[in-house]
């Protein structure tokens, strides 16, 4: 226990990264995953294959293997930025992919008359999915989507492997100094299991107040 | 709920996988491809029957007929597996080699792909015999395992990409991105001497050679045999320094095995003596650093071995 007490400063940065990675990331595949589902559920033919082929790219690719190809391979054509930057960008492309399959299984659960009578009131594509198709599909997949957010969580662990200094990779190097691996990742694990309960604590409250009972 | 499902089944996949590669054991039947290396290993010692001594972990390891190595697949020059032949080479994989030959009569030895979170608690449980894996000696360490050795000293040395100046010893990195490989010693030696710089790291050499190059940090921090072995191969990075840390390679053992480390540190002394470890050094490390082997430590000259 003491171990941990001993480099709290270092771990308290790392789980500083892991919050600001998980809650950036989470942000922009929330927003990029909107788009997708737009994509996926629009009248257009070539819209809804751009939308088809994002997401099987991205759910068929490990996120590992996006985050070396970003890290190193980028620079190659000219691209570079911050690595936590990087991260956080591969991080969102990659979980705009499960946000936006979450997303649309809420939109096919909106019944096929609402959309037909939000047409018939004169409203384009875009308004009908603003006002009211997706104001109810978001709130049959609330409880997805925190699953998806407490995945995101864990898989920010990854970024550690690309010089994110992460909780994880903060946890590795406190044991390098320590070499006591149990009390250390134990402890990081703890963090995660208390953020995800958190995350699991507020989908929670949230479904039971934006249930629309019918 | 199908795409959920895929979510959880494409974590689990993760998990398992990156379990199984902490873990997978890869046979290492030497004396097939590298001729000089089994050359080396035909002149090694092996025990008298009565340094076995009964219900020791000597007796154990020849009873089960292989010796467990705790040891990394993708070392440069100290344990590495050759695609080519799926052998484990280098300093570190031929003295596990020359250990099992030594307790069982032949170099029979399963390497067990460990990291440094996991040495102590693969010892502690009994997954693998021996550590060979540039395992420094500290005597934070030491409170976990047992030390035999040293058996190789080391140190850390700085590369730049060549043309970059202003870094010519450790503390000029103050202020700078530096790279260091993910739990390799130069993170805290860095720390201490720079405490300044803002460290990087990555999980391989290569990777770290490749951030180098793409400038993601001004300098890498990397055990010297390894950086000689990059400067060879890649003509744009270039050493700097001398190294500016020792660092004592240990051989671990299970935490309070007296009678294992006496033997290992016998056997440490006899293949030096005999011009075995010498042979070794040449094969592995020598085929980059130029020169005669060095004089090897000081058998029990560090705190904690």
């Amino acid at each position: 226990m003491s171990v941990i007490l001993d480099h709290l400063p270092e771990l308290w940065q790392g789980l500083v990264v892991t919050l600001q990675l998980t809650a950036a990331s989470f942000l922009g595949a929330a927003v990029l995953g909107v788009v997708v589902t737009a994509l996926r559920v629009s009248p257009v033919r070539v819209l809804r294959a751009i939308g088809t082929a994002y997401v099987e790219t991205f759910q068929n690719l490990p996120l590992l293997v996006l985050l070396v190809l970003a890290v190193f391979g980028l620079p190659e054509i000219g691209i570079q930025a911050d690595l936590l930057v990087t991260a956080i960008v591969v991080i969102a492309v990659y979980e705009a992919a499960y946000i936006g399959e979450a997303l649309r299984s809420g939109v096919n659960a909106v019944s096929k008359g609402q959309g037909e009578a939000a047409r018939a009131i004169g409203l384009t594509f875009t308004q009908s999915l603003r006002h009211v198709i997706l104001p109810q599909a978001l709130r049959t997949v609330v409880q997805p989507l925190g699953n998806i957010f407490i995945a995101l969580t864990m898989n920010t662990a990854l970024a550690g492997a690309v010089g994110v200094i992460d909780l994880t990779a903060a946890a590795n190097r406190v044991n390098l100094v320590e070499a006591q691996p149990i009390p250390i990742f134990v402890g990081a694990g703890l963090a995660y299991a208390l953020l995800a309960a958190c995350a699991g604590f507020v989908t929670g409250r949230l479904e039971k107040r934006l249930v629309v009972l019918r | 709920m199908k795409k959920m499902l895929a979510v959880l089944a494409v974590s689990v996949l993760g998990l398992t996988a990156c379990g199984e590669t902490s873990n997978t054991a890869v046979p290492a039947v030497p004396g097939e491809s590298k001729t000089a290396a089994a050359d080396v290993l035909a002149n090694a010692p092996v025990a008298e029957a009565a340094a076995i001594l009964p219900g020791s972990t000597m007796e154990k390891i020849k009873k089960r007929g292989e010796l467990l190595v705790g040891g990394s697949l993708d070392a440069p020059l100290l344990s590495q597996q050759n695609p080519a032949t799926g052998q484990v080479e280098g300093f570190d994989a031929d003295l596990g080699k020359a250990l099992a030959k030594y307790i069982l009569g032949e170099p029979k030895v399963k390497i067990v792909n460990s990291a440094s979170e996991t040495r102590e608690a693969l010892l502690s449980n009994g997954t693998v015999d021996v550590v060979f894996q540039t395992y420094t000696i500290t005597e934070e360490r030491a409170r976990q395992v047992a030390f035999a050795g040293p058996y190789y000293t080391s140190g850390l040395t700085i590369a730049v990409k060549k043309g970059t100046s202003g870094i010519t010893k450790p503390e000029d990195l103050n202020g700078k991105k530096v790279l260091a490989g993910a739990n390799t010693p130069a993170i805290p030696a860095i720390k201490k001497l720079a405490p300044q710089a803002e460290i990087i790291t990555f999980g391989s050499d290569p990777e770290c050679v490749q951030a180098l190059k793409q400038d993601r940090g001004v300098a890498y921090v990397q055990d010297e045999t390894l950086l000689i072995a990059d400067a060879k191969k890649d003509p744009s990075i270039e050493i700097v320094t001398k190294p500016f840390t020792v660092d004592p390679y240990g051989i671990g053992l299970k935490h309070g095995d007296d009678q294992m480390k006496k033997f290992v540190n016998d056997w440490l002394g006899k293949i030096q003596g005999n011009g075995v470890w010498q042979g070794i050094w040449k094969n592995s490390i020598g085929t980059v650093v130029t020169g005669d082997a060095p004089q090897p430590p000081k058998i029990g000259s560090v705190p904690g071995s």
